[in-house]
This record gives C-alpha cells, structure tokens and sequence, in this order.
C-alpha cells in the first residue's frame, strides 16, 4: 500500500491534466437531481460566526465567499443515530467471506448455516459493503463516460478506518474492496466535509446529502515486501513475501456542494 | 539462486557489500531487518510529522495543537491527522474554518495582553 499510495498522491496533479477529454461515460440521470438538493441544514449561529470570521479575507484573497452563511452543518449530532456511527465492526463480517465468496450462485444454493458465509442473500452483502461505506451501483458499460473535467472541489472521504481528501479526477488506492469488480461503481457516502472554492461544509462527524462517487479501475496487488525475521547467535532466521491487496478507484463525481465560483451578491 | 536474490536486494550498497558474497548477505540480513522495524515505525513517524504541520498550520491562526484538537472532539468531527495535515497545507481557508469551529467550541489560552514598550515588536 505504502509504495503504490505515494505514486498515487504525486501523480494526482498530473493526472487532472490528462483527464479533459472525455472518454467513456456519462453520469447517469438519476444523479443529476440529487445535485439540486443542497444541503438545507443551517445552524445560525454557528454560521454567522463563521461569515464574520472570514470577512477579512474579501479584500486581497483570490478565492470568494458566497453571502449566503457558511453552512457547517451544526445539526449533525441529532442526525447521527441512524447513520454509520460505529467504525469498530468495520473488518469483522468481510474477514469471514474470504474462503467462500461465490455471488452467482444465490439463487442455485440453499441457504448456509453460517450467518456471515459466501453464500449470504444479496441484501447481506450489501450490508457488508455498506459497513465499509460503499453501495455498488449498477456496472458501467462502455455506453457512458462518468469522467469529467477536473473541477475544484474536494471532500473528505472515509474507507473503512482510512479517511482521504479525494477531488475529480483522482484515484485512490484503499483495501480490497468485497463484492465489487472493475469497472463498478461505486457511492462512497461516509463524507467528512466538503469544500469548494466559495463554501466548506464540515460534518460532525459526516455529512448526510453528500455522495461521492468512484468507480474501481482495478483491484491489484500491492509491491512485494520481505517479512525478515533473524535472532543473532541463535541460527534463528525466516523469510517470507507479502502482497497485499488493493482495490483502486477512480473518482468521479462530488455531490452536495455548489461548485459556483462566482460570489452571491448580498441582497 | 540465493547469491543472485542476494545481490539483487544489495544494490546501492557501499564498497565491497555489493559485490562480495559474504559481505552482502550480511548487510542485506541486516537490511531486511531494519525495513522490517521501521514498516512499523513509519507509521509512527508519519502521524508526528502531520501533527507537525497541523500544530504549524494552526499556530498561523493563533491556536495550537492541542487546543485545536480538543475543540475538534468537542464537536465530534472526526478529520483524521492525515487529512487535516493535507488540509492545512493545501486548502487554507478550509482549514481556517476549521481552526475558527474549534476555536468557538473550546477557546482555550486567551494571548496576553502585552503592556508598554513589548507592543512594539
């Protein structure tokens, strides 16, 4: 993970760069409204404090600030009981399915024994997949090009226990993801703040409306490296590989932010 | 065979350790074990190095380091250091926002005054 992270984190720049014609898909329509609903959550307080707070900046900054109050959304605490609060039991049910892990056979094979075996229902594994914060969308065909013009917007998105500042056009490499293959798409919804070049939404700890949406490129192995163990003196010494398995993705697509950058004049 | 595997992780080494079988293989035992250790105590380096530069970032807008972080938890935003390192260097009005939501939610130490000639510097 560690090698092929930093050259994904060196190469994101260039890859904006590379990425202006589009190639493939499209977002499908049924995203397109959700982009209308802007999150309506607004703690006055909080945000009249913050307006106040960047008022100083108006006058020699390059980026501008919207009128509207900056909405870090405040009524995040009340909301969180229904949402995914808990990373503990992240890992546990995906560690279980390794062995068995046969999808198309739902309909021909009777139901296991064992709660949390490959050969779970269909809503399952989506509950599975949703404690590591992803919901497969439906497979992309080549029909469609998701990949649009770098715009500069990022979110903070959460995998499992790893958290990364993700913007258009990225890819990022997180564990092997379950229950997903290449070109899926996928809808990370733990979202940890969102900012754009007038507005930043932070969520206590995520914010509900938003969605970001990836869609896998590959699922890799990770660089060998060699577990050397030696005690001296002892005629102690083992050796053995390791690869781990990485899933990378693309992202597509941020959701529940404007990405106007243009100052709202004050009425 | 071993000896080419030896050699081939002996790259880079100085003087005879690259080219000299017995040499080699001990430096490469040797450095085997070090990336062994330091896999783990990279992880500790790395989380120093981004409360380094949110504790750098911060102290830019007059809070620091640990009063930032406990007005963070107040709130329940749970912005790991990585990304808060990353945002600090990156997204600085982000960031500002950030540093502003913890300090309305835990103000910590207030700067003293400064009297007489010391309001000069």
């Amino acid at each position: 993970m560690a090698t092929r992270r930093c050259l994904a984190s060196l190469s994101r720049r260039h890859l904006r760069s590379l990425l202006t014609s589009p190639t493939f898909f499209n977002s499908p329509q049924t995203l397109v409204p959700q982009y209308l609903d802007l999150p309506i959550l607004n703690s006055p307080s909080i945000s009249s404090v913050a307006t106040q707070g960047f008022q100083f900046f108006q006058s020699g900054s390059l980026r501008c600030f919207s009128s509207p109050p900056r909405k870090s959304s405040g009524d995040e605490n009340s909301e969180e009981e229904e949402v995914y609060d808990d990373d503990d039991d992240d890992d546990d049910d995906e560690e279980e399915e390794e062995g068995e892990w046969e999808e198309d056979d739902d309909d021909v094979h009777t139901a296991k024994v064992s709660g949390q075996s490959g050969k779970t229902e269909a809503e399952k594994e989506k509950e599975a997949a949703e404690i590591g914060y992803k919901v497969i969308g439906p497979l992309d065909l080549s029909s469609e090009n998701p990949f649009k013009p770098f715009e500069p917007v990022f979110a903070v998105v959460q995998i499992g226990s790893h958290q990364f500042k993700v913007s258009n056009g990225d890819s990022i490499f997180t564990e092997r993801l379950k229950f997903c293959d290449v070109n899926d798409k996928l809808i990370l919804n733990r979202v940890l703040m969102l900012g754009s070049k007038t507005q930043t939404i932070v969520g206590r700890p995520i914010l509900p409306d938003a969605t970001v949406h990836a869609v896998v490129e590959e699922h890799a192995l990770d660089a060998k490296v060699i577990i050397f163990k030696k005690k001296r003196r002892k005629n102690y010494r083992r050796t053995k590989g390791h690869r781990q398995e990485l899933t990378k993705l693309r992202i597509t697509n941020i959701q529940g932010i404007d990405k106007s950058e243009n100052i709202a004049v004050a009425a | 065979m071993n000896k080419d595997k030896i050699f081939k992780l002996a790259k880079g080494f100085r003087g005879r350790a690259k080219n000299c079988i017995r040499i080699a293989r001990e430096r490469v035992e040797k450095a085997l074990q070090y990336s062994y250790r330091d896999r783990r105590t990279k992880k500790r380096d790395m989380r120093s190095l981004w409360i380094e530069r949110i504790n750098a970032g911060t102290r830019l807008h007059g809070v620091n380091y640990g009063n930032f972080m406990h007005g963070l938890v107040k709130e329940n935003i749970q912005l790991n250091r990585k990304v808060l390192s990353e945002l600090s260097m990156h997204e600085p009005y982000s960031f500002k926002a950030l540093v502003d939501i913890s300090r309305t939610a835990f103000p910590g130490n207030k700067v003293p005054k400064k009297e007489g000639l010391s309001n000069l510097i």
